[in-house]
């Protein structure tokens, strides 16, 4: 099913408001109100991929934690602090995936309505479109190494900083080749051209971007309220 | 012929794709290190500045000017700022600062001063972990008891941050680790990067 994305101007808000609770609030374990409507703002904008990869992820997390505090489970291998630091940045990382993966026209077109200087709008567009395409890369480097003979243990235990080199040089290589690439490309499309930039898939706000904005900016106040504030 | 210092559409592409690398590098590092507590809390920043040093060099050397390490520095900050360490972003913003002075007269053509900047860079990285005991103990305590943690096991955890011994060592380590990054960097520099053309 297609994703039904709300507006940028609402994403942007709401990471601004998860991180303004995750950053003020006296009570960490209740940031699961945060991450609650973070799901449900998922579910609104029918992007399961993500609200399933994040759902098993907490409830992985709320299970730990549940174990840490009321059954005293020590862990050997990760400590409970970092369990409950993933569990409070949960509301954020939500919503910060949400806006990393919304198609870039829509960013670029929010950015440039807004006045964005181009270079921020370009860096902010290369940085969020960072993580696939480094994936990409990842992978043909190991496929290339794995050709080789490169990847068995034996080989990268008996040669750690070889092994280390036979992937960073090919991946930094490659990163500025894109950055050529991309440098061209943003160039032809009129990068330099300082007139606002308009695109084919610049949305308007309606009501449910309304709803979603009203939400995000009730529930944070309340749970701030509720949980309280550190200063 | 004397090169300009305005910055074009691919430096501007170059810093922020490499400055996410390396950003990516710092979380996917400090995440393997959190399997051990004596490896997260002492040597993880070692590592974390060894392994970006060649991304470092590669983007000071390419970009070739002014305020690079500031952006990257900046970026890094905001993260923090993201992730609810506000403190952080001037803290960051300052080590930017302090890596242009070293590079301001074109730092990014000689390898002393790089290393110079990367070094220091290192050093002032041991922040991350450090200030929020420093300068915001309670608030760590009560996340750390909210999370679980008896005080004793809280007291052990951070007692490399507080007992002078290990915290020289943690800054001597992440320093010469951010040292030998920086020639391993300038190495991998001249070996690849140069003779490919790239720079």
């Amino acid at each position: 099913m297609q994703c039904k994305n709300l507006a940028v101007a609402v994403k942007l808000w709401a990471l601004l408001c998860a991180i303004i609770g995750i950053s003020l609030t006296s009570d960490t374990v209740l940031t699961c109100v945060l991450s609650v409507l973070g799901f449900a703002y998922l579910a609104t904008q029918k992007n399961r991929r993500l609200l399933c990869s994040f759902g098993i992820f907490y409830i992985f997390l709320a299970a730990l934690l549940y174990l840490i505090r009321f059954h005293n489970l020590h862990m050997v291998i990760f400590s409970e602090f970092y369990v409950l630091m993933f569990w409070n940045l949960s509301p954020v990382f939500i919503v910060a995936w949400d806006l990393i993966t919304t198609p870039p026209g829509e960013l670029s077109a929010f950015l440039s309505r807004i006045h964005m200087p181009t270079p921020i709008i370009l860096g902010l567009l290369v940085m969020f479109r960072f993580f696939p395409t480094m994936k990409a890369e990842l992978k043909s480097v190991v496929r290339s190494m794995r050709n080789r003979r490169l990847t068995a243990l034996g080989q990268v235990l008996c040669h750690p900083a070889a092994s280390c080199e036979y992937v960073i040089v090919p991946l930094l290589l490659r990163c500025l080749q894109i950055a050529d690439q991309l440098s061209v490309s943003a160039l032809a499309r009129g990068a330099d051209y300082p007139g606002v930039r308009g695109s084919y898939y610049g949305k308007a706000l309606d009501w449910r971007d309304g709803l979603w904005f009203t939400l995000w900016t009730v529930g944070t106040a309340a749970f701030l309220l509720v949980g309280g504030v550190r200063l | 012929m004397e090169k300009s210092n305005k910055w074009t559409v691919r430096d501007v592409i170059t810093t922020a794709l490499l400055t996410v690398l390396l950003i990516a590098i710092q979380l996917v590092v400090n995440m393997v290190c959190m399997a051990n507590d004596f490896v997260s809390m002492v040597l993880s920043v070692g590592f974390t500045m060894l392994l970006c040093a060649p991304v470092y060099f590669l983007m000071v050397s390419r970009v070739h000017k002014r305020f690079v390490s500031l952006a990257y520095m900046t970026i890094l900050g905001l993260v923090f700022l993201a992730m609810g360490n506000w403190y952080l972003l001037p803290y960051y913003i300052v080590a930017g600062i302090i890596c242009e002075i070293i590079l301001w007269k074109n730092g990014w053509e000689s390898k002393k001063k790089m290393t110079a900047a990367w070094t220091a860079a290192s050093l002032l990285y041991n922040g991350v972990n450090l200030l929020p005991i420093w300068f915001f103990w309670d608030t760590y305590e009560a996340f750390a008891r909210a999370s679980g943690m008896e005080q004793s096991y809280i007291d052990s955890f951070v007692s490399y941050y507080t007992s002078p011994g290990w915290l020289v060592f943690i800054i001597v380590f992440t320093t010469a680790c951010g040292f030998v990054g920086s020639l391993i960097g300038s190495g991998l520099i001249k070996k690849h990067f140069k003779k490919a053309g790239v720079l």
